[in-house]
């Protein structure tokens, strides 16, 4: 049966310089590591094809910079987007303090047309770093920011070691598809599914 | 390059051979001369280059001491003079200086707006990011791990971050700088070498001014921002190859924003191998329409040169080969850059 539903989702990475978006994304994208990447100027752009359900997907993910300098360019790259990832470091207050002004600065720009219910997923990385002991910003402290956000699903990651990267595109993947429209509608069997599952906020997919 | 002996550089000369190529090594590495004369950084009179070093580098030095002294120290120099000054207006009382001259507004602790220390805690994002930046430049190339070449990146960033407050510092110009450093330092003049940090300095200001507007955000949606130089690229490819135009921009929307704003802002560093990249820059230095309009030729040519791929791409294909720009023939795309010479979109 030939499905109306698109094949195609965009995810986009927001999050302070430096607490590890394009570690993340390269970790995911291409199962590598590097202590090397340079800063990220503008967007990097990386492709993954993923398996959902027994659907087949383009990932299409934006690595954007974390210099607050190229925010307002961001608009090209935020418009359209299914999810939207957002980083900060565990090791740093700071980046998680400005979780704020990224997830308010991306529903500006992005202006989707349900605000309250988009799919955020947010990612605590580099807990890998010196064995945690670094650590400044409890996992307790980030569920509840999450939790006050309408449960915007939440991982804590180490792009270096790999730890939770997957989960946490599956979880992204599954976020984007909640936004899917209502062409779902014309496939009878889903109809009560859909309807049940909207609205719901987080997927608990945590 | 016999023009650098000449008593009076002819710069039109000089550009023109520059353009050809620079001569890499082979023992007479003329490269950091021309890139300073280029930049406008030395007069074209050889006779006054001596003064002129002289003068630039102790102003320099003094950019350090006055930008990169921690607010402690600075207080002392400044108590210093003040005591001395003292000392000589009385001619005797030496010691501690009473309780009520050290002010509140310069006590650390104070959030007095004109407070040294407020400034410095102020600054201390900056100079983290400087930091990050600068660690990550061509982490593999030894010349740029090496720590007294990181720690020379790192104070020039941080003094034209305090002299340029409407830039201040934006990721990317440390990879800017970067060719800029390199390349003065390696000269093979050992006088020019110890002092490669300080003309750097001054030649990275010349090279910035004339794409000062890229870097601030406030210009981002005026016609000098960085907004209106990409669609200069995109009016200046729809001039010269309307059918690739079309195809990037109407039919797979491929906008200039999602691949040429790192070209601009980072003047091509990114896109192609170092050694490469400062042939790219020797044509860009000498041509004598500008670095500018230069820059923006030389990305036109990136697209043009890559045309047949891009025609048969879509929207995916094409932003990955764009920001990824494939190995080249530097000399034909420098070739191609320069038949697109003429008028400039305005």
């Amino acid at each position: 049966m030939a499905s109306r539903r698109r094949t195609l989702l965009k995810v986009i990475i927001l999050g302070d310089s430096g607490v590890g978006k394009t570690s993340l994304m390269n970790q995911y994208v291409n199962k590598k590591f590097s202590n090397q990447y340079k800063a990220t100027i503008g967007a990097d752009f990386l492709t993954k094809e993923v398996q959902f359900e027994d659907r087949l997907f383009t990932l299409q993910i934006w690595d954007t910079a974390g210099q607050e300098r190229f925010q307002s360019l961001g608009v090209a790259f935020y418009r359209g987007a299914d999810c939207c990832v957002l980083v900060y470091d565990v090791n740093s207050m700071k980046s998680f303090d400005n979780l704020n002004n990224w997830r308010e600065e991306f529903l500006i720009q992005a202006s989707p047309s349900d605000p309250d219910n988009f799919p955020f997923v947010l990612l605590g990385n580099k807990v890998d770093v010196d064995g945690g002991n670094s650590r400044v910003v409890s996992e307790k402290k980030a569920k509840a920011w999450c939790a006050s956000k309408g449960n915007i699903p939440y991982f804590e990651t180490s792009a270096k070691d790999g730890i939770n990267v997957e989960e946490a595109f599956q979880c992204i993947v599954k976020n984007a598809l909640k936004n899917e429209p209502e062409e779902e509608l014309y496939m009878p069997d889903t109809v009560d599914v859909v309807g049940g599952n909207r609205g719901q906020g987080s997927s608990g997919c945590c | 390059m016999m023009q650098l002996s000449k008593k009076v550089v002819n710069m039109g000369e000089l550009r023109r051979l520059a353009c050809l190529g620079v001569p890499d090594g082979g023992g007479t590495d003329v490269r950091p001369l021309v890139w300073k004369l280029l930049l406008g950084y030395l007069p074209t009179e050889r006779s006054l280059w001596p003064y002129e070093l002289e003068k630039k580098r102790s102003q320099y030095s003094a950019y350090k001491d006055e930008f990169l002294l921690n607010p402690s120290e600075k207080l002392r120099r400044i108590e210093e003079s003040k005591l001395s000054r003292k000392k000589e207006l009385t001619g005797e009382r030496n010691g501690l200086l009473p309780r009520s001259e050290v002010t509140n507004e310069e006590h650390p602790l104070s959030f007095g707006k004109s407070s040294l220390w407020n400034q410095y805690f102020q600054e201390s994002e900056i100079l983290e990011q400087i930091d990050r930046d600068v660690k990550r430049t061509h982490p593999d190339k030894s010349f740029f791990s090496a720590k007294s070449n990181q720690e020379s990146l790192r104070r020039i960033l941080i003094i034209f971050s305090r002299l340029y407050p409407s830039v201040r510092y934006v990721q990317g110009l440390n990879e800017v700088l970067a060719p800029l450093f390199y390349v003065l330092k390696n000269d093979l003049d050992t006088s020019n070498s110890t002092s490669a940090e300080a003309d750097t300095f001054f030649c990275f200001v010349e090279l910035i001014s004339g794409f000062k507007n890229n870097y601030c955000k406030h210009l981002d949606n005026s016609r000098v921002g960085i907004r209106s130089i990409l669609s200069k690229l995109s009016q200046l490819l729809k001039k010269h190859d309307e059918e690739l135009w079309r195809h990037m921009e109407v039919i797979t929307k491929v906008y200039p924003q999602y691949y040429a704003f790192r070209w601009i802002t980072l003047l091509l560093t990114m896109e192609f191998s170092f050694n490469v990249c400062i042939h790219i820059w020797d044509a860009m230095l000498g041509d004598p329409e500008g670095p500018p309009d230069t820059l923006l030729r030389i990305c036109c040519a990136m697209l043009i040169l890559v045309r047949k791929r891009l025609l048969v791409g879509d929207f995916t294909a094409n932003i990955q080969l764009l920001q990824h720009y494939p190995q080249t023939n530097i000399d034909h795309l420098l070739h191609i850059a320069n038949r697109l010479r003429g008028t400039m979109p305005s």
